[in-house]
C-alpha cells in the first residue's frame, strides 16, 4: 500500500479534483439545455459537480498554502508561488459565486414548482455559460502557474516522508529539481 | 563441524545481542536534523542578541533606519529562534543556547557583521541542514529552517542595501515589518499575505 501523505503533501493529489469537476461541469448544463426531458437531471448532476469541484478547491488552496510553505525560494519561485496563490484564492470566489448562482437558477424553480418562461430560461443559461466561460479560463490560468511551478522551477510537494531507506540511498528529496510523480 | 560451531556461537551472539541492546553507558549525542536545529537554534538566538545590541549602537550613530533594520531582524531571529524551539521539543529534546557577549563595533563593521552572518546561514548552512530535514523527512524542521532561510536572505539584501547608503539610512526614521509566523522581513507591508508563509498581511508586525 502506498504511503498516506501528510497534510502539506497532499496538494499534488488534490489539485486535479476542482480541475476535472469544473471542466466537466458545463457540459452537463449544455446537455440540460438540449435534453429536455431529463433537464432536471442534467441540471442536479451539474450542481453536484460545481459543488464538489469548488469544495474542492477550497481543500487546494489550503493544501498549496501548506505545501507552499515547504518549498525552497529563489525570486523566481517566490513570485511564481505568490501568482499561483493570488489567482487560486480569486478562482475560489468566482467559482464559488458561480455555484451560487447555478443553484438559484436550478432549485428556485423546483422549490417554487413554477417553470420560468423558455426564453428566461434560456436566456439565464447562455448568460450562465458565459460567466462560466470566465471562471474556466481563470481555473486555466491558475493551472498554467502551478504547472510553472512543477515544470519550468522543478518545484515538487513532499508526497510522503522519504524515511531511512531514502536517507541511505541519498535520494534527492530537496524540495527542487525534481517532479511531482502525478505530473511527469 | 558446522553445527558444532554455531552451537559455540550462538550464545556468544545471543550475549552480544543483549549487551548492544541495553546500550552504551554514556548518552549518544544527537545527531542529523536534532543536531541541526539544535546549531539553528543557537545562532538564531546569538543573532537576536546581537542584533539588539548593535541597534543601540546605530541608534547612537544617528543611523535610525539602521538601527529599525536590526530591532526588525532582531525580532525575526527571535521567531525563528522560537520556532526552531518547538521543533527541537517535538524530537524529544530540550533547546540549549550558549548566547556569547555581543562584540559591538561600529555601525558599518555591525552590518558587515550581520551581512557575513546572513549570508552563510543563506548559502551554506540552512541549505545543509534542509538537505539532511528532507532526507529524514521532518516535515515541522523543514517548514521552521525554510522560513528561517527565506527571511535570512531578505535580512543579507537589506544589510547590503544599507552599506551601499551608509548617509541615506542616517537621521531617518523608518518601519519595518515583519511576519509573526515565519520571521519574513520587508520594508513595505505586503498586500495581502506574507510571501513566504502566507500569514496575512494584516498580522505583520510593524517595527520602527
Amino acid at each position: 500500500m502506498p504511503p498516506i501523505p501528510g497534510w502539506s503533501g497532499l496538494h499534488p493529489l488534490i489539485i486535479h479534483f476542482p480541475i476535472a469537476l469544473l471542466f466537466v461541469a458545463p457540459l452537463f448544463v449544455v446537455a440540460a439545455a438540449f435534453w429536455r426531458r431529463h433537464r432536471e437531471s442534467w441540471s442536479l448532476g451539474a450542481l453536484a459537480l460545481m459543488a464538489i469541484g469548488t469544495f474542492s478547491l477550497f481543500f487546494a488552496v489550503a493544501t498549496g498554502e501548506a505545501a507552499g510553505q515547504l518549498v525552497e525560494r529563489t525570486p523566481q519561485i517566490t513570485a511564481s508561488l505568490e501568482r499561483h496563490e493570488s489567482l487560486a484564492e480569486t478562482g475560489r470566489v468566482v467559482f464559488s459565486l458561480l455555484t451560487l448562482a447555478f443553484a438559484t437558477l436550478v432549485l428556485v424553480p423546483m422549490v417554487l414548482k413554477r417553470e420560468p418562461a423558455s426564453w428566461v430560461r434560456q436566456t439565464a443559461t447562455v448568460v450562465f455559460l458565459l460567466a462560466y466561460a470566465g471562471g474556466i479560463g481563470h481555473l486555466t490560468r491558475v493551472a498554467h502557474e502551478g504547472g510553472r511551478l512543477v515544470h519550468e522551477f522543478g518545484v515538487r510537494s513532499m508526497v510522503a516522508s522519504p524515511g531511512p531507506e531514502a536517507a541511505a540511498l541519498g535520494a534527492d528529496t530537496t524540495g527542487r529539481e525534481s517532479r511531482d510523480d502525478d505530473d511527469r | 563441524m558446522i553445527r558444532a560451531k554455531s552451537a559455540f556461537l550462538s550464545p556468544l551472539l545471543l550475549a552480544a545481542s543483549i549487551l548492544s541492546a541495553a546500550g552504551p553507558t554514556s548518552p549518544t549525542p544527537p545527531a542529523g536534523t536534532l543536531k541541526d536545529m539544535q546549531e539553528a537554534y543557537n545562532g538564531e538566538s546569538n543573532a537576536h542578541a546581537n542584533y539588539l545590541a548593535y541597534a543601540v549602537k546605530a541608534q547612537e550613530e544617528g543611523y535610525a533606519k539602521a538601527a529599525a533594520l536590526f530591532r526588525a531582524a532582531a525580532k525575526a531571529e527571535e521567531i525563528h529562534a522560537a520556532n526552531h524551539a518547538q521543533v527541537i521539543k517535538s524530537l524529544g529534546a530540550e533547546p540549549t543556547a550558549d548566547l556569547k557577549a555581543a562584540e559591538v563595533k561600529s555601525t558599518r563593521e555591525n552590518l558587515q557583521a550581520a551581512l557575513k552572518g546572513e549570508t552563510y546561514e543563506r548559502d551554506v548552512m540552512y541549505p545543509g541542514f534542509l538537505t539532511q530535514a528532507r532526507k529524514e523527512g521532518k516535515i515541522d524542521a523543514i517548514r521552521s529552517l525554510n522560513y528561517a532561510k527565506t527571511a535570512e536572505a531578505e535580512h543579507a539584501r537589506l544589510y547590503q542595501e544599507a552599506l551601499n547608503d551608509m548617509d541615506g539610512w542616517k537621521g531617518q526614521n523608518a518601519t519595518f515589518y515583519v511576519c509573526p509566523v515565519c520571521g519574513y522581513t520587508s520594508t513595505t507591508r505586503p498586500t495581502a499575505k506574507c510571501p513566504s508563509s502566507f500569514t496575512p498581511s494584516s498580522r505583520f508586525l510593524a517595527i520602527g
